[in-house]
C-alpha cells in the first residue's frame, strides 16, 4: 500500500496532538473560566479592566436588582466574589444555579456585562415538588 | 421495491412515534422546565453522530483489508447519515441554549467547538468522495480519512471532562451526575428509536450507491458500445500510454 508511508507520520502526530491537549492543554488559553478561588488568587495578573470569565454557583439571598441589572455573589470552593451584572440575566438565573460571568475587576468587585447559565448534568423531576413556572408563561 | 424492504423503515417510524410520546410524557424538568425535553432529540442526534462515524471508521478499515467496494459504500452512507445528524445535534443544543444558558453559541466552549470542527471535517470528507472519480482511489483515500477524522469522536465525547466548558458533563457516566427515573426511559427509548432511524437510513443509502456504481458502469460500457470500441474515454489526471 503507498499510502503506509503517509499514513504512519500522520497518526503519530494525531496521537501527539491529542497527548498534548489531554496532558499539556491545561494553559490559560483552554481555561474557560476562572474559579473564585483563582480568580482571588490571580488577582495580580488581572489589573481592573482585563477581561476573563468567572464561574461558579449564586449565592443563596445574594441577589439584588439594580436600575441596569443585579448584584449578586458567585461562590463555589468556599471562596466568593461580589459581582454587578449591567442587563438583564437570563430567565433561570436564580439562587444557588451555575453562572459564568464575563467582565473584569473593579477593585474588590468583578463588573460583568455577559452573564449566562451553566446548567449542570442533574436532572430532577418535578414530582412531588412545586413546578417551575418561567416568568413568561405566568403573565398569561 | 419487495415489501421486505418496508419492514425497517416502518418500525423506525413506529419507533419514532412511540419515542415522541414517551418524551411528551417525562416529567417536567425541575430548574429547566419544558426546555429539558429536547434533550429527547439532541442526546440521541449526538450518539448518532458517534456511532455513524464509527461505522465510516470500521467500513474503512475493512475496505482497505478486503477491498470490497460494498464497505466503502457503507462507509460512505454512514458519514453522510452521521453529519446530518451532527448538524441536528448542534441545532437542537442551540435552540436549547438560547433559553437555558441564555446564548445560543459560545466560541470558548470545548464541546460545541469541537463539535463543530467534527462536522466541518466530516463534511470535507464527503466532498472529497465527490472529487475523486476513480471508485478504487476514492474508497483508499476517503478509507485514510475516514479512519484518521474518527480522533476526534473521543475528543468531543470526553471534551467536558478533559477542560472546563459551559456544556454540563457526563449525565450518564459522570461522577457528580444524576438523573432522575422519569427521564431514563424515554431517554432510551429515544436513543433506540434514532438507532433504528440511522439503520434504515444508512441500508437505503447504502443501497443506493451500489444502484449509481452499477449504472455508472453500465453507461461507461454503452458509451464503448455506441463508438465501436475505438476510442476509451478521455482520462483524467494524464493521458495514458497504450504501447
Amino acid at each position: 500500500m503507498p499510502h503506509k508511508s503517509f499514513l504512519i507520520p500522520t497518526i503519530g502526530l494525531v496521537i501527539l496532538a491529542l497527548g498534548y491537549i489531554v496532558f499539556g492543554g491545561l494553559n490559560d488559553n483552554l481555561v474557560y473560566y476562572l474559579t473564585p478561588a483563582e480568580a482571588v488568587e490571580r488577582r495580580v495578573d488581572y489589573a481592573d479592566g482585563d477581561r476573563f470569565r468567572l464561574g461558579g454557583f449564586v449565592e443563596v439571598g445574594s441577589v439584588t436588582e439594580t436600575t441596569n441589572g443585579v448584584v449578586f455573589t458567585v461562590v463555589d470552593e468556599g471562596v466568593s466574589v461580589d459581582v454587578e451584572h449591567t442587563g438583564s440575566p437570563p430567565q433561570l438565573f436564580r439562587d444557588n444555579i451555575g453562572v459564568v460571568v464575563e467582565g473584569a475587576w473593579a477593585g474588590d468587585v468583578f463588573e460583568t456585562d455577559t452573564l449566562i447559565i451553566k446548567h449542570d448534568e442533574e436532572y430532577r423531576s418535578t414530582d412531588g415538588e412545586e413546578p417551575y413556572v418561567p416568568p413568561a408563561e405566568s403573565e398569561g | 421495491m419487495t415489501r421486505s424492504r418496508l419492514v425497517l423503515p416502518v418500525l423506525a417510524l413506529v419507533a419514532l412515534g412511540v419515542g415522541f410520546a414517551a418524551a411528551v410524557g417525562a416529567p417536567r424538568e425541575a430548574t429547566q422546565g419544558e426546555f429539558a425535553r429536547i434533550m429527547f432529540v439532541h442526546v440521541p442526534s449526538a450518539w448518532l453522530a458517534f456511532l455513524a462515524f464509527g461505522v465510516t471508521l470500521l467500513g474503512g478499515v475493512m475496505w482497505l483489508i478486503r477491498k470490497n467496494m460494498l464497505w466503502d459504500r457503507i462507509a460512505a452512507s454512514s458519514a453522510e447519515v452521521g453529519v446530518f445528524f451532527t448538524g441536528l445535534a448542534l441545532i437542537t443544543g442551540m435552540i436549547w441554549g438560547y433559553p437555558v444558558w441564555g446564548t445560543f453559541w459560545d466560541w470558548g466552549d470545548a464541546r460545541m467547538m469541537s463539535t463543530a470542527v467534527m462536522f466541518f471535517v466530516y463534511t470535507g470528507y464527503l466532498a472529497l468522495r465527490r472529487s475523486v472519480p476513480d471508485p478504487e482511489t476514492r474508497a483508499r483515500r476517503s478509507a485514510v480519512l475516514g479512519i484518521i477524522a474518527f480522533v476526534q469522536v473521543p475528543l468531543v465525547y470526553f471534551s467536558v471532562t478533559i477542560v472546563r466548558t459551559l456544556h454540563q458533563g457526563l449525565t450518564f457516566t459522570g461522577p457528580d451526575s444524576s438523573i432522575d427515573e422519569g427521564f431514563v426511559g424515554p431517554l432510551l427509548i429515544n436513543l433506540a428509536a434514532f438507532t433504528l432511524v440511522y439503520v434504515a437510513f444508512t441500508t437505503y443509502r447504502t443501497r443506493l450507491l451500489k444502484i449509481e456504481d452499477d449504472l455508472e458502469a453500465e453507461e461507461a460500457i454503452a458509451d464503448l458500445e455506441l463508438a465501436g470500441l475505438g476510442i476509451t474515454e478521455p482520462r483524467l489526471g494524464g493521458a495514458a500510454v497504450d504501447g
